[in-house]
């Protein structure tokens, strides 16, 4: 079995992040509030409860280094969250966003955050020592559509959105006095701030779920038309896969490793996709193997037809009605739209991570044991 | 029930399990607002095609989907004048107890007798194969109600008949 804890937090969430050490968790109870639960002798206890938003969160990230909180919110504002003594202090940052915040993430050194927004725009924010603010560089002009998904390149410079008009596309956020000089380094060199890298667009329908793979070679994300798109080599020529497959779209992505990534989304079950030695991606299959659909519904046709003809004479009308479908009978009773992969300190792959839903569960999953997958890692 | 049927159902019944993907998605157009963008219409690029499932001219069922919501609007059979107007007076009665059903709008859609919207709000509150099969159900149920309104109306209008004419034997 894939999933070693399943933790039922909320009514349903909309999004939730880990502690550095992975002792407390951040979950958004589909409303303004972010509540904060520490696990204390197998059972969760809610630690804090950060109510400063006024519409639903749509965001949360919990930098790793540096142990703040930063959450995006419908009510077009963000915050960043310290902890001083045992309270969690917000200051807020003036996004000058005039549409909601939908997505956040700090930047690996976490000097720099960036906000999604239904505004058009990619907000990217930093601190400014001498006013003790945030402040917020917008990206302008570039999205036709509101920006579902944003992610940072581990050089800190490059980073990556997709958007609902289809597009995925990379952009420099290198800002004077934030970044040193010299980390401008591949595609990015001597670009400025806000300058577009490449438009990606292979999606006919809207994109979500953009990540980097942990060396920051590929680039994965998904489209609503049951796509996954991988992109090597970002920059002038970049090479991109697209694998689509049957079951409902996915909402989004995490590189386990640089061969093995985990999709989420509206099928209830994550789905496994690997590269082969040449690269070429597919997908594997779903990880939670046990599918409750199969079993009667191929039972004998003559069986069927004896029930059929049975329940006519019994009732007298027929009940060979469409059956009902039934719920999946996996972890997840509601669509997955948030992953999380628990990387210890030091390492590159994950084999851990954490998915959230709507059914307000908080599943963690390990891959140690999934012998078929191991190659992959 | 008859094939036909039973195939038009499970045809719908596999549209809406691929269109009821719906998530939380705010207005991109009025500030602090988070609408259906199926009723608003003001981005074309959070539709998708609507999809026509067509049983035969009288019975059809439209389902149009964005990116927060989810219309289906159905025509349900009306082969007389009878049918006809036992089909207005029950839909306008269940739409006007709309609030009870969640799901159901107040006015149908052009062209079409009864309409559902389904909200993200809705996929989160209900399980999503619930109300499909809701939605399933009522379509099968629909039509044995108004066949059934029909017999009793026929009915009964033979039995006032018989008794209006029994003064005259």
């Amino acid at each position: 079995m894939a999933a070693i804890a399943v933790h039922q937090l909320a009514q349903s969430i909309t999004c939730h992040a880990w502690s550095p050490d992975h002792s407390m968790v951040a979950v958004c109870p589909n409303n303004n509030e972010v509540h904060i639960y520490r696990l204390l002798q197998d059972k969760w206890e809610k630690m804090h409860v950060l109510q400063k938003h006024d519409q639903i969160v749509s965001g949360v990230d919990w930098s790793a280094r540096s142990n703040r909180i930063v959450t995006a919110s419908h009510d077009r504002n963000s915050y960043v969250w310290n902890l001083e003594g045992s309270e969690w202090v917000p200051t807020l940052v003036i996004l000058r966003l005039n549409r909601a915040a939908l997505c956040v993430q700090w930047s690996p050194k976490e000097n720099k955050f960036a906000v999604g927004s239904g505004a058009k725009t990619v907000c990217v924010c930093y601190y400014e020592q001498e006013n003790n603010w945030w402040v917020s560089k917008l990206i302008r002009k570039r999205h036709d559509s509101s920006v579902t998904s944003v992610a940072w390149h581990p050089n800190n410079i490059l980073l990556a959105t997709a958007s609902t008009d289809g597009k995925c596309r990379v952009f420099s956020t290198f800002i004077k006095g934030v970044d040193p000089k010299d980390s401008r380094t591949g595609p990015s060199s001597d670009s400025k701030f806000g300058e577009q890298i490449v438009q990606l667009d292979l999606s006919f329908s809207w994109s979500f779920g953009v990540k980097w793979s942990p060396s920051g070679n590929t680039l994965a994300y998904v489209g609503h038309n049951s796509m996954i798109y991988f992109v090597d080599d970002v920059g002038p020529s970049p090479l991109a896969q697209n694998v689509a497959f049957r079951d409902l779209p996915l909402r989004d992505v995490i590189f386990v490793s640089e061969r093995l990534v985990i999709g989420v989304g509206f099928d209830c079950n994550p789905m496994v996709f690997g590269a082969d030695e040449r690269g070429i991606w597919s997908f594997l299959r779903f990880l939670e193997r046990k599918r409750t659909s199969s079993g009667p519904k191929y039972g004998s046709q003559f069986s069927e037809a004896f029930g059929k003809l049975y329940g006519q004479s019994k009732h007298g009308v027929g009940n060979d009605g469409i059956e009902p479908s039934r719920s999946r009978g996996g972890v997840h009773e509601n669509f997955i739209n948030c992953v999380v992969p628990l990387r210890e300190s030091g390492k590159s792959t994950a084999t851990r991570f954490s998915t959230s839903g709507m059914d307000g569960k908080v599943v963690i999953w390990d891959l140690e044991n999934q012998t078929d997958l191991s190659d992959y890692l | 029930m008859a094939t036909s049927l039973r195939l038009y159902l499970t045809c719908i019944r596999n549209t809406l399990e691929a269109a009821m993907c719906l998530q939380n998605f705010p207005c991109q157009e009025v500030e602090r607002h988070n609408k259906p963008e199926v009723e608003l219409k003001t981005s074309p690029e959070l539709l998708l095609n609507p999809v026509v499932i067509c049983r035969n001219e009288a019975e059809k069922c439209l389902i149009e989907t964005s990116i927060n919501s989810l219309r289906i609007s159905l025509k349900v059979k009306q082969a007389d004048e009878l049918e006809n107007i036992l089909t207005k007076k029950f839909l306008r009665f269940l739409s006007m107890r709309a609030e009870a059903f969640q799901v159901l709008r107040r006015k149908p859609v052009q062209g079409y007798d009864i309409s559902f919207l389904i909200t993200n709000y809705h996929c989160e509150d209900m399980h999503k194969h619930k109300l499909i099969d809701f939605i399933v159900q009522f379509m099968e149920d629909i039509d044995k109600e108004i066949s059934e309104l029909k017999m009793s109306v026929n009915t009964r209008g033979r039995l006032v008949a018989t008794e209006f004419l029994k003064q005259f034997v």
